[in-house]
């Protein structure tokens, strides 16, 4: 799939300037080349998980969010948080 | 500079000024200045939140430290009701539904929001230049960039039209704009403050740091933002810091890295200056050790592989429907593009596009997984120094803020200008930026969790020099 499909961009073709950045990493010779092996440090422990429990949106949060896309279609908001009209 | 925050408590408390007559001076200033550091004012918010502490102090009650500050927040985060734009065409009129953890942290203390200020889109670029509310000027010389991405911030403390701000750094843009306009800037260990309520743009390395003119002004917002939040699971807790722990300073050894100064691309100003402090601090008996790092174009390539990667991943909810503004077209593939084509900066998209590059197929093993190992080989570097010195200490950058215009016209050139900051974030390391030793300042790095011991020598630093 060609970059411009994959951005969802128009005519998004590859920089020359990010792509020479990008030879310097393909020449780099790391001792330990197999990312996939290390621990990430970010990683939560499942001890660590926070409950799955459902928040309600505040009465204002639902108005923001409609207010953040007014136009209605086919007689539905399209927006970015499930709520109840 | 001692503590601007201490000093406007004292006179809030001791009634030689209301809150209202400095909130609305503030944003009088804010409002009447060229240097673009504004995107909106929150002034019927802010000019509320001040009726209320005066009211407070009239009824002979008690006032916290934070309580009736002011303060500016960069335009990337959430605080309810208020516009969250990032600087940029797809947001120029999103509000935010909710607020972020680090400014409702900074309200419950009762420090009062004055400003969502100016930057780089999305926290894309080094100038605050990449933004569609004009090109944010630089404090010391207008004619020069503020640096960024959080230029607006960094500029609006130098020029004390807030008593602090809220910045974000990912790869320098805290540190680098606090260097330009000369005044403090923090990016914390990743995790130490939550980053929920920030627009996100490379996640594994996106940081909430505040910038104000004094160490003890960062210590204390430092302490009322930092913790663990439910709503990021990266965020981690950590202790409170005293002003009595970091009056003294424990550090014994020094390093800085060799190759930073030894390069053709550093300025003869900087390099002569950031040794001759060098010198200064051998002097009062403290041992430096010159250390071996990566070269400063691995660094920036490593950086932008992951960051590009990251926000091309990031920034896919911005397609209109999830959020943006949303432009119609004949179907929703179709909507989206045109959303994206017609909103999104040319810097933006060059990083969108750089991201999807190197996690496409074929590509990744040879670019973006190559740059996972990089990193990790950067932290394994980083623990091995802070085993044999307290602290690192780096110029900020390697040349002086270029012109307004200068760095649209060469990405490359912007990017490289990264070498310094971009290891750090890497590497996730609490950094300060401290207003001295060279032009753009000085950087100062501990190992993680040791912001303590980075005020205590930004102390000695701001005494011995």
């Amino acid at each position: 799939m060609t970059v411009d499909i994959l951005s969802s961009i128009k005519g998004a073709k590859p920089s020359e300037s990010v792509n020479q950045l990008f030879e310097v990493i393909k020449n780099a010779v790391p001792t330990n080349n197999n990312a996939t092996n290390n621990v990430n440090p970010n990683c939560v422990s499942v001890n660590d998980l926070r409950e799955d429990v459902v928040i309600a949106s505040s009465a204002l949060e639902k108005q923001l969010i409609i207010e953040n896309f007014p136009n209605q279609k086919n007689g539905f908001l399209v927006v970015a948080k499930v709520i109840e009209g | 500079m001692d503590s601007q925050i201490k000093k406007i408590h004292q006179q809030l408390v001791s009634k030689q000024i209301t809150c209202t007559a400095l909130v609305q001076e503030k944003l009088d200033l804010l409002k009447q200045n060229n240097y673009n550091s504004v995107n909106s004012l929150l002034d019927k918010f802010a000019l509320d939140l001040a009726a209320k502490v005066d009211a407070k102090i009239a009824n002979g009650a008690t006032i916290g430290l934070l309580e009736g500050i002011p303060f500016g927040i960069k335009d990337v985060y959430m605080l309810q009701g208020t516009y969250a734009t990032a600087s940029s065409d797809l947001l120029r009129n999103y509000k935010s539904p909710y607020t972020a953890t680090a400014i409702q942290k900074l309200l419950d203390a009762g420090a009062i929001p004055l400003v969502k200020e100016n930057c780089d889109s999305f926290g894309h670029g080094s100038s605050s230049e990449n933004t569609i509310f004009g090109s944010v000027k630089n404090a010391i010389n207008p004619e020069l960039v503020s640096g960024g991405s959080s230029g607006g911030s960094a500029v609006n403390v130098a020029k004390e039209y807030t008593v602090f701000s809220i910045g974000g750094d990912t790869g320098g843009s805290v540190r680098q704009p606090a260097g330009y306009n000369q005044i403090y800037g923090l990016k914390p260990t990743y995790g130490r403050i939550s980053r929920y309520g920030l627009m996100a743009y490379a996640s594994s390395t996106d940081c909430v740091g505040p910038l104000a003119k004094s160490i003890e002004d960062i210590r204390i917002v430092l302490n009322a933002i930092s913790g663990k939040d439910p709503k990021d699971q990266t965020s981690i807790d950590s202790a409170a810091i005293s002003q009595e722990s970091i009056a003294t300073c424990p550090v014994k050894t020094l390093g800085y890295f060799k190759n930073f100064i030894e390069n053709n691309a550093i300025d003869a100003e900087i390099k002569f200056s950031f040794l001759a402090t060098i010198e200064k601090i051998k002097a009062e008996g403290i041992v430096v050790k010159e250390l071996d790092f990566f070269q400063s174009d691995l660094l920036v390539a490593t950086y932008y592989t992951i960051a590009m990667a990251e926000t091309a991943s990031n920034l896919s909810r911005l397609d209109g429907t999830n959020y943006g503004n949303r432009i119609e077209a004949e179907n929703l593939i179709e909507s989206y593009a045109v959303t994206r084509s017609e909103n999104f900066s040319e810097e933006t998209k060059r990083r969108i596009v750089g991201g999807n590059q190197v996690l496409s197929q074929g590509f990744s093993d040879g670019i973006y997984l190559k740059g996972l190992a990089v990193r990790d080989q950067i932290i394994e570097n980083f623990s091995k120094d802070f085993e044999i010195v307290d602290v690192i200490l780096s110029p900020i950058t390697p040349t002086a803020p270029p012109k307004i215009g200068d760095s649209l016209k060469d990405p490359l050139a912007m990017y490289l200008s990264d070498a310094y900051t971009v290891g750090f974030s890497l590497g996730q390391l609490p950094t300060l930026t401290v207003p001295q030793g060279t032009s753009t300042g000085m950087q100062i790095t501990a190992a993680k969790n040791n912001e303590e011991l980075i005020l205590q020598f930004a102390n000695f630093l701001k005494e011995m020099i």
